[in-house]
C-alpha cells in the first residue's frame, strides 16, 4: 500500500504560521490535536463528501474524526445542503429572527426526551456556560461539581488555576469528584452543603489518554436522586456524544433525566448551531439571563438542523451509529489480535476510543496511528473517534485492511516488543 | 508574581548550578576552576536553599547542603536573591584563608556566567558562543522547571498534575536533561534520560534559543516540527504550564 506525503499541506501551514497564531489553533491543529509525528498528517482540507475528505495534495481519507463530531450524516449531505441553500436565498441573519427558529425549537423539544424548551447558540461551550449561569441564577448558589478528567469547553470557569490566562477567583468554586463514585459525590455534597449550584458531567467518561469509562449500573439514577434531594441542577454535557447514542438524548439512553442538556455537534451536520435544552422549572431563569450573540439566530443553520434531525430519524438515529461503531471496532480488534498487539477499544462504539497498551509511553500507539493516517484512515492519537451515517461496509472493511498492514509495520519496527 | 523563596531555589539550583556547565564549556572558566587545592563555597540561606559549590581540577560541582570551606550566610531568600543580582554582599563566616578565591576567581566566574546567560547581540553572532550560551540557557531552564514545580505555588499545582515518569528534554544532537516526576515532585538531572515516558525535543539550537528568548511562537514551532513532543503527552502538557512560570522568573 502506498503511503501519503503532504508537500502542499506543509507549504500552506508555513504560510499560515506567518498570519495565524499556531498556524491552525485549537483541537484541529497539529499541536493540540496531538498529530505525532506531525509529518504523518495532512493539515488542510480541499473538499469533502460523505465519509471522506481530500487534502490539498489530493490524498483521500476515510475520516473517523468527523470534524470532531459535527459530521454526523456525511459531509456535504445532499438533503441538508439543499435545505440550507434554499434558506440562504430567503433569509439568514436578519433583525427579526426567522420563524424557522420556532420550528427548530419545536422539533428539538419533540425529539429530545427531557426538553421542555430549547435555547440556540453557536458552540458547545456557549451552552455549557449558559447551563452553569442558569444553575447559579436559579439556586443562588455558586459551586460547581465537575467529574475529574472533564472537558466542557474552554470558557474561564472550565479551566485550571495554573493556566496563566486564568484568575484564581474564576475557578475557586470548582469541586471535583471521580466518575462512578457515588460515595465521593455524597461526601462533596455534605462538605459543601447548601452552596452547590450544579453537577456537570458527560454521559460517560470520554476523556483523553485513558480508556473511556461507561456509567456503572445505577450510577446516573443515584446522581439524579442526590441532585434532586439537595437542590442541585443536573447538567449533562452531551455536546460530544449527543445523538450518536440516542436521538432522544444520552440521558434518555442511560435511563435518567437531566435538568439541562447541552447539544451541539450532532444536531445540524456541520452547520453552526448549538442548543441548550431545559426543563420547564428553569425556563423563566433562562429567559432572565442576558446571553446572546451576533449570529445566534441565523436561519440557515436552523433549517439545516431540521433537515439533519429528520434525516437521522429516517436512517435509524443513534442505534444505527452504534451498529456502525460495532462493525468498525470488530474489524480493528480482529486485526490487532492477529498481529499480537494489545489494542484497547473503549467507550461507546459510535465514539470508540483506541489505545495500544503495550508500553506506558503511548509511543507505539502514536506510531500505529501515524501508519493508519499515512494510508488514508484519518484517526487521532488521543481523542475518541466518531461514526457518520454515510459509512459503508466497504469503508469499514478497508479500515480493517489498513489496520492490519499498519500493525504489521509496527510489529516489524519493534521486534523488542513484538517477538515472534 | 515572583515568590522570593521559589526565586532563591531557581538562583541556587538553576543559575549557580550553571557554573558546572560553564566550566565544561569555557576554557577561561575551566582555568579559574583549577585552584591548587580544591576549594568549596557553602551557601547558607536562612529559610531557603542550602548548597555547596566545589571547584577542583577545572570542574565545578554543586551538592545540596552547606559543607563548604568558605561559608556564606544570607539571612533570607530575599537577601540571597539580591546577592545573585549583584546588589548585596554575603557575610563570610568561615574559610577566611580562601577568601582570595571568593573575591577574585569566583567573581570572575560569575561574571563569565553572566556573559553567557545575559548575552548581548554582538556576542551571539559568533556561532560557537551562540551554541554555548544556548546550551547554558537550556540547562538553566531545565533546572528552573524543577525549582518552580517544587517551590512556586502555581508551579506546584501544575507539577501535581504531571503523571509519574521521566521526561526527556533535549536539543537534537546537543544538550540533554532528564526531569523525573514522582508524586508531583520534580527533579532535574543534567543527563540523557535512559527510559523516558515522554519527550520535548528542540529540533536545533536556533529553535531552542528563539523559544527561550520568546522570539519564537511555541505552537507554530510545534506545527512545523521544530519543537517535537511525543510519548505520554499529559506529562508535557502540564510541564508546559510550569514552563510558563519559568518565563515569569527568568524574564
Amino acid at each position: 500500500m502506498n503511503t501519503y506525503i503532504y508537500p502542499k499541506s506543509d507549504e500552506m501551514l508555513k504560510r499560515a504560521t506567518k498570519v495565524i497564531p499556531a498556524g491552525i489553533y485549537g483541537h484541529q491543529g497539529p499541536a493540540e490535536g496531538c498529530h505525532i509525528p506531525i509529518s504523518a498528517y495532512p493539515k488542510y482540507c480541499d473538499h469533502a463528501k460523505g465519509s471522506y475528505y481530500w487534502d490539498l495534495d489530493g490524498n483521500r481519507f476515510i475520516d473517523y474524526m468527523c470534524a470532531y463530531g459535527p459530521n454526523i450524516l456525511g459531509y456535504c449531505d445532499d438533503d441538508v445542503n439543499a435545505a440550507a441553500k434554499a434558506q440562504m436565498d430567503i433569509a439568514d441573519c436578519t433583525t427579526a429572527p426567522s420563524y424557522k427558529m420556532v420550528e427548530f425549537a419545536e422539533l428539538m423539544t419533540d425529539t429530545v426526551a427531557m426538553a421542555d424548551w430549547a435555547f440556540f447558540a453557536k458552540n458547545g461551550g456557549d451552552t455549557t456556560t449558559l447551563a452553569v449561569l442558569i444553575s447559579r441564577a436559579a439556586t443562588s448558589k455558586k459551586k460547581i461539581i465537575f467529574v475529574k478528567g472533564y472537558y466542557h469547553g474552554v470558557h474561564q470557569w472550565t479551566q485550571s488555576a495554573d493556566a496563566p490566562w486564568v484568575l484564581k477567583g474564576e475557578v475557586e468554586n470548582n469541586l471535583m469528584v471521580n466518575f462512578n463514585d457515588i460515595a465521593g459525590l455524597k461526601k462533596v455534597i455534605e462538605e459543601n452543603k447548601d452552596d452547590i449550584a450544579c453537577f456537570i458531567g458527560t454521559p460517560y467518561m470520554h476523556g483523553n489518554f485513558v480508556d473511556n469509562v461507561l456509567p456503572a449500573e445505577g450510577y446516573w439514577q443515584a446522581v439524579r436522586k442526590l441532585c434532586t434531594d439537595n437542590g442541585i441542577v443536573l447538567i449533562i454535557d452531551d455536546v460530544r456524544a449527543g445523538f450518536r447514542l440516542d436521538i432522544a438524548g444520552s440521558d434518555h439512553y442511560y435511563g435518567f433525566e437531566a435538568d439541562l442538556l447541552c447539544l451541539c455537534k450532532g444536531i445540524a451536520n456541520g452547520y453552526n448551531v448549538s442548543c441548550l435544552c431545559g426543563k420547564d422549572f428553569l425556563k423563566s431563569t433562562a429567559s432572565s439571563i442576558t446571553y446572546t450573540g451576533s449570529y445566534w439566530m441565523s436561519a440557515v443553520p436552523f433549517v439545516a438542523g431540521i433537515a439533519c434531525i429528520n434525516k437521522m430519524k429516517a436512517l435509524g438515529g443513534g442505534a444505527k451509529h452504534l451498529e456502525l461503531g460495532r462493525k468498525i471496532c470488530s474489524g480493528l480488534s480482529k486485526a490487532a489480535k492477529e498481529n499480537g498487539v494489545k489494542l484497547s477499544i473503549s467507550g461507546e462504539p459510535s465514539l470508540f476510543y483506541l489505545m495500544i497498551q503495550d508500553d506506558n509511553s503511548l509511543l507505539l500507539h502514536q506510531e500505529w496511528i501515524a501508519e493508519m493516517v499515512k494510508r488514508g484512515i484519518f484517526l487521532t492519537n488521543h481523542h475518541n473517534h466518531f461514526t457518520n451515517l454515510s459509512l459503508t461496509d466497504e469503508d469499514i472493511n478497508f479500515t480493517a485492511v489498513v489496520a492490519d498492514e499498519a500493525f504489521k509495520v509496527l510489529t516489524k519496527n519493534h521486534p523488542e516488543v513484538y517477538k515472534k | 508574581m515572583k515568590d522570593q523563596n521559589a526565586l532563591a531555589y531557581i538562583n541556587m539550583f538553576a543559575v549557580l548550578k550553571d557554573l558546572e556547565k560553564l566550566c565544561e564549556l569555557d576554557a577561561e572558566a575551566k582555568a579559574l576552576a583549577t585552584p591548587t587545592k580544591p576549594i568549596s563555597i557553602g551557601f547558607n540561606v536562612g529559610n531557603g536553599p542550602q548548597a555547596t559549590l566545589t571547584f577542583a581540577d577545572g570542574k565545578c560541582t554543586m551538592t545540596e547542603g552547606r559543607t563548604g570551606q568558605i561559608k556564606l550566610k544570607l539571612a533570607s531568600p530575599e537577601a540571597f536573591n539580591l546577592m545573585v543580582d549583584g546588589k548585596k554582599n554575603p557575610l563570610p563566616y568561615g574559610g577566611f584563608t580562601k577568601l582570595k578565591f571568593l573575591l577574585n576567581d569566583f567573581t570572575k566566574l560569575t561574571d563569565l556566567l553572566n556573559k553567557y546567560l545575559r548575552a548581548d547581540e554582538a556576542s551571539l553572532k559568533d556561532r560557537a558562543f551562540f551554541e554555548k550560551s544556548t546550551t547554558m540557557m537550556f540547562y538553566l531552564v531545565a533546572n528552573a522547571l524543577s525549582a518552580i514545580g517544587d517551590y512556586d505555588e502555581i508551579g506546584r499545582l501544575s507539577a501535581s498534575k504531571i503523571p509519574d515518569g521521566s521526561i526527556s528534554m533535549e536539543i537534537a544532537g546537543g544538550p540533554c536533561a532528564e526531569i523525573v516526576v514522582k508524586n508531583g515532585h520534580m527533579t532535574t538531572y543534567n543527563r540523557k534520560a535512559a527510559n523516558p515516558r515522554s519527550y520535548m525535543i528542540f529540533a536545533d539550537f536556533d529553535t531552542a534559543r528563539g523559544l527561550f528568548d520568546g522570539t519564537t511562537e511555541s505552537m507554530s514551532a510545534l506545527a512545523q516540527s521544530k519543537l517535537i513532543m511525543k510519548g505520554f503527552i499529559p506529562m508535557i502538557e502540564h510541564l508546559n504550564m510550569v514552563l510558563t512560570r519559568v518565563a515569569v522568573y527568568l524574564a
